[in-house]
């Protein structure tokens, strides 16, 4: 029977559109924790992907020992320079750090937006098909990673954690589109000004500073850093230097691009960071909608 | 031996991807380029047109399922792709010759058409916002370029190797 042959083919043709469909909605919405066989799935792939790792972050090494050794000279030359500055500049920072430490002790002032835990990881794998900026690090949560921490390079901030799996953690990174990625941060000029890095332009390449007070003035050349604010990435983390001012869509703040400090396109070595003071809530958060600026024993207070 | 040289040779090809996405994307003159990996899929079609098309469906299937729960997050976008590239491939063969240049451009065009499609998809869920002009230059060209390079460099190799373990088979079975 031919004709009902192909009928059933056709209903399995369907039905599998059916499934599809109703997988990919699923794997879209925004969740936040992997299922236990996809974690299976993570874990399995990520310690393999770990072993081949290591020969080919040897051989990239090889490549970057070569690449670095051929400018040795200018980079020495460079370097002489700015020993003797450095040696002063090394002694008033230890001063200042002294200084600052007495400071707060006078103000017992404990906790600071600055500190945080280092783990230390290495990439193992970057997406290949590039579209989503996503790289996968060799530690998880059984290391203490969590969802949410910052992650950077020695050169500045990279990313942030958005899945873990016990043995493995994905990072997504500044380079993304995504309307709900912002980072608060700061601008390090005569006054500091404060706006928030969303999203980044493909053409040029760099970041996107949006949100700035339109009565500060910032410049070209000045260094953007994390301002801390933003309850998820720890303070001072540097994230790169302007290139171009300008005012944005509306022309009631100011926007500006930034050329990110860390070198997105070879990472290697990254450190994850565990914020000291946490404070976060909303969709990053656990989405209580609690009143943090106003905890409740402060409002019960009031009230009697 | 042959016999699982086959699979292996995909796993390593699998896990290799990722490691030599790592050196893309590269600037030149002040404009980026990005070259995207898909060994994985090309030796899937040569293995669909030279060794048997049901076994490349299904290692599309299961590479698939791998690619999308490890990488992309989104289940049931590689892991359809891939069969169906595999599936293409298996068809196509049948009607035209089989000489290696032959089934180096199909290989190449079915990669190109793959990444169209993921191309599209990604566009229509937000996740990129690139014209259409800009990916063709940005991304396809030079995707295209860097997999033909790797097929004229590997593809004999991999015609070899299933070649080997399709005389083995046919030894089998007589």
């Amino acid at each position: 029977m031919p004709h009902f042959f192909f009928n059933k083919k056709l209903i399995l043709l369907l039905v599998g559109m059916v499934f599809l469909v109703a997988l990919i909605s699923f794997s879209l919405r925004d969740r936040t924790n992997a299922t236990l066989p996809e974690q299976i799935i993570k874990d399995t792939v990520g310690v393999a992907q770990s072993i081949v790792a290591k020969p080919a972050n040897y051989i990239t090494g090889i490549f970057n020992d070569i690449d670095s050794l051929l400018n040795t000279y200018e980079e020495n030359k460079r370097l002489k320079a700015r020993l003797e500055e450095f040696a002063a500049v090394q002694t008033e920072a230890l001063a200042l750090k002294k200084e600052n430490d007495k400071l707060n002790e006078l103000l017992d002032k404990k906790e600071s937006l600055k500190a945080f835990n280092p783990i230390q990881a290495t990439v193992i794998a970057r997406n290949p098909d590039q579209w989503e900026e996503k790289i996968i690090l060799n530690k998880g949560s059984s290391h203490g990673v969590e969802k949410n921490m910052a992650v950077m390079t020695a050169k500045g901030l990279v990313g942030k954690i958005t899945l873990v799996t016990p043995f493995t953690s994905e990072v997504e990174l500044l380079y993304t589109n995504n309307p709900n990625y912002r980072v608060s941060a700061m601008v390090l000029g005569e006054k500091e000004a404060y706006g928030l890095i969303e999203g980044f332009d493909e053409e040029r390449n760099e970041l996107i500073m949006k949100r700035i007070d339109s009565s500060l003035t910032v410049k070209e050349g000045e260094q953007v850093v994390s301002s801390g604010l933003g309850g998820i990435f720890p303070k001072g983390v540097p994230i790169g230097e302007i290139t171009e001012v300008s005012t944005d869509d509306f022309g009631l703040t100011k926007m500006a691009y930034v050329k990110p400090s860390a070198d997105f396109s070879i990472l290697e070595h990254v450190v994850i960071a565990k914020r000291s003071t946490t404070m976060i809530d909303g969709s990053d958060g656990k989405a209580t909608n609690e009143d943090l600026s106003n905890p409740p024993e402060a409002n019960k207070e009031e009230a009697e | 031996m042959v016999r699982f040289l086959i699979p292996s040779v995909a796993v390593l090809l699998f896990l290799l991807e990722p490691e030599f996405a790592m050196l893309s994307p590269i600037e030149v003159k002040g404009q980026i380029f990005y070259l995207v990996p898909r060994f994985l899929i090309l030796y899937l079609i040569f293995i669909s047109i030279y060794y048997s098309r049901q076994r490349a469906v299904m290692y599309g299937l299961f590479f698939g399922v791998l690619y999308d729960v490890f990488y992309i997050d989104i289940i049931g976008l590689y892991s359809v792709l891939y069969p169906l590239i595999c599936f293409l491939a298996g068809s196509i063969v049948k009607i035209i010759h089989q000489h290696l240049v032959v089934t180096t451009t199909i290989s190449v065009v079915l990669v190109a058409i793959l990444e169209f499609v993921l191309y599209q998809f990604f566009y229509l869920i937000d996740f990129t916002t690139i014209p259409l002009t800009d990916f063709l230059r940005s991304r396809l060209l030079p995707t295209i370029i860097a997999n033909t390079l790797f097929l004229m460099i590997l593809g004999w190799a991999f015609k070899y190797l299933i070649n080997a373990r399709v005389l083995q088979r046919a030894r089998e079975v007589s």
